[in-house]
């Protein structure tokens, strides 16, 4: 019998010890600095080594695609706005064509809400450095120059590697789209790389595959207005998430905000949104389309998401009122105490 | 068997929900900051007690306040200070940073409740 005690007792603190096992955590994190913020890698269940040589070679791309995409420092992207701005036919390489065929592609589908190629407006607003601008708006009459231009990637031909333009306002700043780009690329690498279980979180826009272990990943959206999380979802298999917000670049005039998601439309930073949150698988797909539907507002986001293939949605208006699709709801989870004025759409198909 | 087994026993029975929840459990709130400054290796600090921490980057020195079981820059030489605006971070996952400064700052927990943040 005091056998049997002892076996059973041996039984018991075992288990314990393996639930101290179990709750180890065996997630390799990495970060470094990139396209303008910080990318964080949340890799599960990879051993070490093979961890952090994955995520130095993620780096070196990241890297790479932030000096080849850059809008204003001097690099293939610049090279080629100033023949676009020249109306001069050039070859682009492999690489960037692809980047900028999916860059119109989704313009398109947003109406040109999302519209990659007023570079010449985010430059005028002074959103084209890495300091922002103190107590200066642009003139208004250079706006509506620009805007009455009126570029747009219908203007832009790309034929196999040649890309020609006939509008000479047309630049291409793909800061709402590169980055997904990029962490499509580097989710595809991982891949390759027989790594199912990640998160690639560019700062604060993320795609999750696989999950954590035997739980799914779990995603914490922040409140625009406050600190602290406003909701939760979780993800297993594969999704991006990916918000645009008026607090993340902006500036202060008068006591007004000036924020960088400028309305190609009229020229000035949207009105009417704070913040909205896409998920799709895609993460491209989704930062353009966090774009597109921040410009669209309250009244205009839920045709343009019908549009671009968007199938969860939560847009929050500069009244704090949620706006969302009932796929969206059903599938984010509120913090206790949020009491937000929540609108329900028609569904999405 | 011993009363002794009898209470090695109880003691184990009564124990094992403790640890499940404990050691099973991710709502743990944070607990700590982690600091990068450029190229040097990541550093932690506790959120208590109340205290500033000064961190040096190639701009020159951020300062980090951490108060009431938050942080945040409480300074940076930045120009845009994009960094002191954002604010109190007050949630495992959350981070803020100064990217002139290359320095970034996050909230961790032992147990962390979310693995990311969107934002």
């Amino acid at each position: 019998m005091k056998k049997q005690c002892i076996r059973v007792a041996c039984l018991l603190l075992s288990l314990s010890i393996s639930a101290c096992d179990q709750n180890k955590d065996r997630v390799f994190h990495d970060q470094f600095f990139s396209f303008g913020t910080l990318i964080d890698v949340s890799l599960y269940g990879v051993e070490q080594q093979l961890a952090e040589s994955i995520c130095r070679k993620i780096e070196a791309d990241f890297m790479d695609m932030h000096v080849r995409w850059h809008a204003w420092q001097p690099g293939p992207l610049v090279s080629l706005n100033n023949h676009l701005a020249n109306l001069e036919a050039t070859t682009i390489t492999p690489s960037l064509l692809q980047l900028l065929k999916e860059a119109n592609r989704l313009s398109r589908l947003s109406s040109g809400l999302f519209n990659p190629v007023i570079g010449n407006l985010v430059e005028l607003w002074g959103f084209h450095d890495n300091a922002l601008p103190v107590g200066m708006l642009p003139d208004s009459v250079a706006i509506k120059e620009l805007v009455d231009l009126h570029p747009t990637v219908e203007d832009v031909t790309i034929n196999d590697n040649i890309i020609s333009n006939q509008n000479p306002s047309v630049s291409y700043d793909l800061g709402g789209f590169a980055k997904g780009y990029a962490i499509d690329r580097a989710i595809e690498r991982l891949r390759e790389s027989g790594i199912h279980n990640a998160i690639i979180n560019a700062g604060g826009d993320l795609r999750a595959i696989g999950q954590h272990g035997e739980r799914p990943w779990r995603i914490g959206i922040r409140d625009p207005r406050q600190s602290g999380i406003l909701a939760s979802l979780e993800i297993s298999g594969d999704a991006s998430v990916f918000t645009s917000g008026d607090y993340e670049r902006f500036f202060e005039v008068d006591g007004k905000r000036y924020h960088h998601i400028i309305d190609p439309r009229t020229g000035y930073p949207a009105n009417n949104t704070a913040s909205v949150t896409v998920i799709h698988s895609d993460a491209a797909t989704a930062d353009a389309a966090a774009t597109a539907l921040f410009v669209a507002g309250p009244d205009g986001w839920l045709s343009t998401a019908q549009n671009m293939g968007i199938q969860y949605v939560m847009l929050i208006d500069t009244h704090g009122n949620i706006h969302m699709n009932p796929a969206m709801r059903s599938r984010i989870h509120f913090e206790s105490g949020m009491q937000a004025n929540i609108i329900l759409s028609a569904p999405l198909q | 068997m011993t009363r002794a087994d009898r209470i090695l026993i109880l003691v184990i029975v009564c124990t094992l929900p403790f640890l499940y929840v404990h050691l099973w459990s991710v709502s743990e709130p944070a607990d700590f900051i982690v600091v990068h400054s450029g190229n040097h290796n990541p550093f932690t600090a506790t959120l208590h007690p109340d205290r500033m921490l000064h961190v040096a980057g190639p701009l020159g020195e951020s300062v980090i306040e951490i108060r009431d079981g938050r942080a945040r820059f409480f300074s940076s030489p930045c120009k845009s200070q994009v960094c002191v605006h954002s604010g109190w971070l007050s949630s495992t996952g959350e981070f803020s940073a100064c990217l002139p400064n290359r320095i970034s700052l996050s909230l961790s927990a032992q147990h962390r409740h979310y693995d990311a943040i969107n934002f």
